[in-house]
């Protein structure tokens, strides 16, 4: 009876938790790139490759920024969500409908740019929000589990996005991707860069407001204590439905919003099909990476982005597109057993007065 | 299952058995003797070990050290199968019962003897078999879900007599019982025995160990601090064995008169399912008193206490305090007029166990000036306020950063309960504020109630351990079936009679 | 003659959602299999893509000749991803949301990088068809609408009776059910929790990897990538519209395959409705299935509380928690 042994934790420590997923995450890509061997690839040499890819040009960095937009913005609903404990999986749905409101908007509307823009970004904003409203009411009142119900909304928005693009919003005159006319508007270009334009700026301060609003308001306290045990924040007196409504409106507002900022790039400025590479996923593995830490999430976010652009590169070399998402799969297991794993610690194996054989009886 | 045990040997013995949890000792070296035919009374408070000891017999944990005797044989249960196929059963406090299956499916649940294809008409009739041979009734169609607690217990115990189980475990069967429910099941105890089986009875409560059983084993921290015949023994004795030293709380009881703070008046609820739970209770709290409000669980005390704090309406009725109407009040304006709040399930409902000790201590009294400012929380002003809570409290906790979670059960409850004491200023209510304390812990919360009620608070107190209603109250409401069937001055309070109102009998 | 117009439009837009809507029932049913026992896998779309493209392996690189091989082969791989599923769940019992989207992204990208080489290449080894209702092959509708592959019949009959059966007339069933429903009382009846947990989620894993080898040895038949397109997804939501219940499963697959052939065959006979004409229609039906599950999960869940009553809902109350029998 003598050795170690693992023992359970009733919770652990949000420090202890935070480290035990980013090597979770590690691990995952050593996984990786021992799957990526068996396959007959070389690891080392596409490691290097699509370290190259992102860090060797100033386009390579512009690249992996101009992907973080979309992922950073998903990541920050899901993550927002998260501390409510409530898995908001349809952020692709509402990134889609802001872009698709957004299009709506750039197309229909004239005037001066700053006034479209402002209004794409108002209706992107209500567009997400709208699209999750019915999960967020049947979660709030009717007690219906929110994963499914968003889930299946993403599809919805998958179709109505292919119907924009080839059917009523249809650019006539595109010729090879078929896609909604372009909207004739673009945010102003980030001074210094290429490529990159504000809408960097907008994650970034979204997590700066976010990080703000739970150190120091009672709102983020609330949310917190609602996360932690919905009972006791009935018990504080916390109107737990009404408050979940709204969050849960929140993110979807914040995950439409991306989806304007995406379509408002220079060069993007039309829906199509394949309009969001998945973003909402991409999102959410960055939002279980940061366990809701909205400053996890921008670390996160930049890390899934660079990563996401060395696919894109790497395709030139043979690399399917898809091997990204076996990528990310194995960062999800990885991060889901790194929680895990944080919930345990080893402890010396006991040995009690009573280990002693005891008196046979008469 | 048809192995006959051998002469001479006790059903089950255990030596030296110890378990751990997170390094502390929840059974330590226990030895333990359970003869053929007897009913072996194993007594303790929360958290003695009683239940811990029963669920290594069942298969559920396994000892980390010591030894257990089957029959006289050595065994060990890797898992509540091994348990049942060595005769043993268990018949759980929280029911084991899957709540969307029949009375009959659950009684087949996990059983080799249950035929392979089943019907429900099968299943039915194997039931209805049984319970006309054991004399225990329930509808075998019935879903548990419907069925009432004394119902699902039966089914409990009817299980494991299908099963064979020589040893009946029944862990704290009475405290969901009624009077008369209770007097049922000790009959039933009493028949078993008789035939042959041996029944192993945990419980807190005195009078019933003193009334069933054969002989008595009392816990104490984990540890076995004797084993007697019951017959000769007393209550005063068992409870010093059981404590470890004399009630020393003195509570005076007072007749208190001046006019009440705290009035409800034709209240009526529902509970969780939508199925009405209060009716037309009419109760008045006075300045500096207590109000006990006694009954078996699940008779309305739940709803009484969140009513009371606006965490559940009314379906009708009013409650007032200081003469304003708080019955459609938010449980934050409730709070805010000095209604504190011990509730029942500490952790489930009164904290958060993944949060840190500050934002608890802060958990009920955050929205005030003193803790925010327009939409900022002052968060160091939050930290001096737990610290303070914390000192005052006399909560054990390596600061007020660390989890709430990380606290054992009698700093939990101080906090609560020190944290809903400051925010009783007028009225206090205390549903089963010492369940699970170990003695010093208990005494502390007692007095910290004492001390509300001597400042002035009303208090109502909830309990379902009818000795500590008596202890502690000033006048004692008895709950029926969600009615108070009667309201006595505690002074003169016969024990028997509350008793038999606590069953309906009026 | 209006009504045996009626009739034919009707049987044909059935006789075509039955090959198409396979997949989903099966993997609806290896779902539920493990939803039953309270394990949610969100990995329906990943095992699929594995099931199809070990399929693909077997019949291309491995040359085997029975498609009965190379489905069990499928199966075997689907499987063996479900291994690592129900380790990560039931034995270090993590996040089952955060494991299942693992499960389904690791498996559509395994899928799809295993079959870059294989794009398009056509598919030899094939399942044929039976028809054991010899007397209707007339050659006309009745004959489309009975004349399919044995994989058929086995997903739409023979599967959900055996599950039905097991579920609710045997021993074994309803220990399984005790475990979804209520672990904790399971384990004390003496039901082993984490083998029924581990065991099913796997057998699912492989019954839902059968519908992504049907899907290249007899429907399509040829790998392609993202084969699963959604598929997985609506299998997800066809258990929840099902409440649980094996041949509504089928059921719903049904609805979900007709909505689907309803499009081609509306387009093929130029029907038309008043604001939803040509491809406005098509895109209205694929977006039809989700919308009419997600009505079909809030519908009950409103009544429910507006009449205000609380009966236990058709969802196994236990999915997806963790189950651990010494947490205090």
């Amino acid at each position: 009876m003598s050795g170690f042994r693992l023992e359970r934790r009733v919770d652990a420590s949000p420090q202890a938790a935070a480290w035990s997923r980013v090597a979770g995450a590690v691990v995952a890509l050593l996984v990786s790139g021992l799957v990526l061997l068996l396959t007959g690839r070389n690891p080392i040499t596409i490691l290097f490759d699509a370290l190259d890819a992102i860090f060797g040009s100033q386009r390579g960095l512009e690249g992996t920024a101009l992907r973080a937009v979309p992922i950073l913005m998903t990541g920050l609903a899901v993550a927002l969500s998260l501390r409510m404990k409530v898995w908001n999986i349809g952020s692709d749905g509402q990134f889609l409908m802001g872009a698709f409101a957004a299009v709506g908007v750039g197309i229909h509307l004239g005037g001066p740019s700053w006034f479209v823009l402002i209004v794409m970004a108002l209706a992107a904003t209500a567009a997400g929000a709208l699209w999750i409203a019915v999960p967020a009411f049947a979660r709030a009142h009717w007690d219906v589990n929110e994963i499914i119900t968003t889930l299946l909304l993403n599809f919805v928005a998958v179709q109505l996005v292919a119907w924009a693009s080839l059917g009523f919003w249809r650019d006539a005159g595109a010729a090879v991707i078929q896609s909604t006319e372009k909207v004739p508007v673009v945010l102003p270009a980030l001074p210094g860069t290429e490529q990159l334009t504000v809408a960097l700026l907008v994650p970034l301060a979204i997590a700066v407001v976010l990080a703000w609003v739970f150190r120091s308001t009672k709102v983020g306290f609330e949310i917190d204590i609602m996360g932690g045990n919905p009972r006791a924040a009935v018990f504080a007196g916390i109107n737990v439905k009404r408050r979940i409504l709204i969050v849960m409106l929140v993110t979807g507002a914040i995950a439409g919003l991306g989806g304007m900022l995406q379509l408002s790039a220079p060069g993007a400025q039309a829906l199509s099909p394949g309009f969001s590479a998945q973003f909402g996923l991409s999102g959410f593995i960055v939002a279980a990476l940061a366990g809701g830490s909205f400053r996890g999430v921008i670390v996160g976010g930049f890390f899934i982005a660079s990563m996401f652009f060395a696919g894109l590169v790497l395709q030139t070399k043979g690399l399917s597109v898809f091997i990204i998402f076996g990528i990310y799969g194995i960062i999800l297991m990885g991060v889901a057993l790194g929680e895990v794993a944080a919930k345990y610690r080893i402890v010396k194996a006991m040995s009690p007065a009573g280990v002693a054989p005891a008196p046979v009886s008469p | 299952m048809s192995v006959t045990p051998a002469a001479g040997h006790n059903a089950i013995e255990t030596r030296n058995l110890s378990k751990l949890f997170g390094g502390v000792a929840a059974l330590d070296g226990v030895d333990f003797d359970v003869a053929r035919g007897e009913v072996h009374a194993l007594l303790g408070e929360n958290g003695a070990g009683k239940t811990t000891l029963s669920n290594i017999l069942s298969g559920i944990y396994r000892a980390d050290a010591g030894e257990l005797l089957v029959d006289g044989a050595v065994s060990e249960f890797k898992n509540p199968a091994q348990s049942i196929e060595a005769g043993i059963g268990m018949v759980h406090q929280h029911f084991k019962l899957v709540p969307t299956m029949t009375v009959a499916e659950n009684m087949h649940l996990g059983w080799s003897e249950t035929p392979r294809i089943i019907s429900q008409k099968v299943l039915g009739e194997r039931a209805q078999a049984l319970m006309d041979e054991v004399g225990l009734r329930v509808d075998p169609q019935a879903k548990v879900w419907q069925l009432s607690v004394g119902e699902q217990q039966r089914v409990e115990i009817l299980r494991v007599l299908a099963r064979g189980a020589r040893l009946l475990i029944l862990d704290e069967p009475t405290a969901v019982l009624t009077a008369v429910e209770a007097r049922e099941l000790f009959d039933v105890m009493r028949r078993l025995a008789d035939g042959g089986r041996s029944v192993v009875f945990i419980s807190h409560k005195l009078r019933e160990v003193l009334e069933v059983s054969d002989r008595v084993t009392v816990l104490r921290n984990g540890q076995r601090v004797a084993t007697r015949a019951t017959e000769g023994a007393t209550v005063n004795e068992l409870a010093r064995l059981m404590t470890g030293e004399e009630r020393s709380l003195q509570v005076e009881h007072r007749k208190v008169t001046g006019d009440p703070i705290l009035v409800l008046k034709d209240v009526n609820a529902q509970n969780d399912r939508g199925i009405p739970a209060l009716h037309d209770i009419d109760l008045a709290v006075r300045s500096g008193e207590i109000m006990g409000i006694a009954g078996v669980s699940g008779n309305g005390q739940t709803e009484l206490a969140q009513v009371i704090t606006g965490l559940r309406p009314l379906t009708w009725g009013t409650i007032h305090l200081d003469g304003v109407e708080i019955s459609r009040k938010s449980v934050r304006n409730i709070a805010d007029l000095g209604v504190g709040h011990i509730p029942e399930d500490r952790i489930g409902v009164g904290m958060v166990a993944s949060a840190p000790v500050k934002d608890n201590a802060a958990l009920r009294s955050y929205w005030g000036s003193e803790l925010s400012s327009g939409i900022r929380l002052r968060r160091n002003a939050v930290v001096e306020f737990a610290e303070r809570l914390v000192e005052a409290g006399r909560v054990r906790t390596r600061s007020v950063f660390a989890t709430a979670g990380q606290m054992s059960g009698g700093n939990q409850q101080r906090l609560v309960a020190r944290r809903e004491a400051l925010v009783a200023s007028r009225v206090l209510v205390a549903a089963h504020p010492t369940r699970g304390l170990d003695v010093n812990a208990t005494q502390e919360v007692q007095s910290s109630i004492l001390e509300r009620r001597d400042a002035g608070c009303a208090v109502v107190f909830l309990s379902d351990d009818l000795d500590e209603v008596l202890l502690m109250s000033d006048r004692i409401a008895v709950l029926y079936e969600g009615r108070v069937v009667d309201v006595v001055s505690a002074a003169d309070a016969e024990r028997e009679r509350l008793g038999l109102l606590m069953g309906g009998h009026v | 003659m209006m009504l045996a117009l009626i009739d034919n439009a009707f049987l044909s837009v059935i006789a075509a959602a039955i090959p198409a809507s396979t997949v989903v029932v099966l993997a609806a049913t290896g779902c539920l299999l493990g939803e039953r026992v309270g394990v949610l896998n969100l990995g329906q779309e990943g095992l699929i893509g594995v099931g199809a493209v070990y399929g693909v392996i077997a019949v291309t690189s491995w040359s085997v000749t029975s498609p009965w091989i190379a489905l069990l082969l499928g199966m075997f791989a689907a499987a063996v991803a479900g291994v690592l599923f129900a380790v990560a769940v039931v034995v270090f019992r993590a996040s089952q949301v955060l494991a299942g989207l693992a499960l389904a992204l690791g498996g559509i990208g395994l899928s799809n990088q295993l079959g870059t080489n294989r794009n398009g290449t056509p598919i030899k080894v094939l399942f044929t068809e039976v028809n054991p209702w010899g007397a209707f092959d007339d050659g006309g509708l009745l004959e489309a609408f009975l004349y399919h592959d044995p994989i058929v019949y086995i997903a739409y009959l023979v599967l959900p009776a055996i599950l039905l059966f097991v579920l609710f007339h045997t021993r074994h069933g309803m220990n399984m059910r005790a475990v979804g429903e209520n672990p904790a009382a399971a384990d004390a009846a003496g039901v082993s929790v984490s083998w029924s947990r581990f065991g099913y989620t796997v057998l699912g894993c492989a019954i839902s990897g059968a519908g992504g080898a049907y899907m290249v040895l007899s429907f399509t038949p040829t790998w392609s990538p993202d084969i699963a397109r959604g598929r997985g997804w609506v299998a997800l939501a066809v258990v929840i519209f099902a409440g649980w219940k094996p041949f509504r499963v089928v059921a719903g697959a049904l609805l979900y395959g007709a909505m689907i052939s309803l499009d081609a065959t509306a387009q093929a006979r130029g029907w038309e409705l008043p604001l939803l004409k040509g491809s406005n229609l098509s895109f209205f039906l694929s977006m039809l299935p989700f919308l009419v599950t997600l009505i079909a999960i809030l519908v009950p869940a409103g009544a429910a509380k507006l009449t205000s009553r609380k009966v236990p809902t058709a969802a196994p109350a236990a999915l997806a928690i963790p189950y651990s029998r010494e947490e205090r």
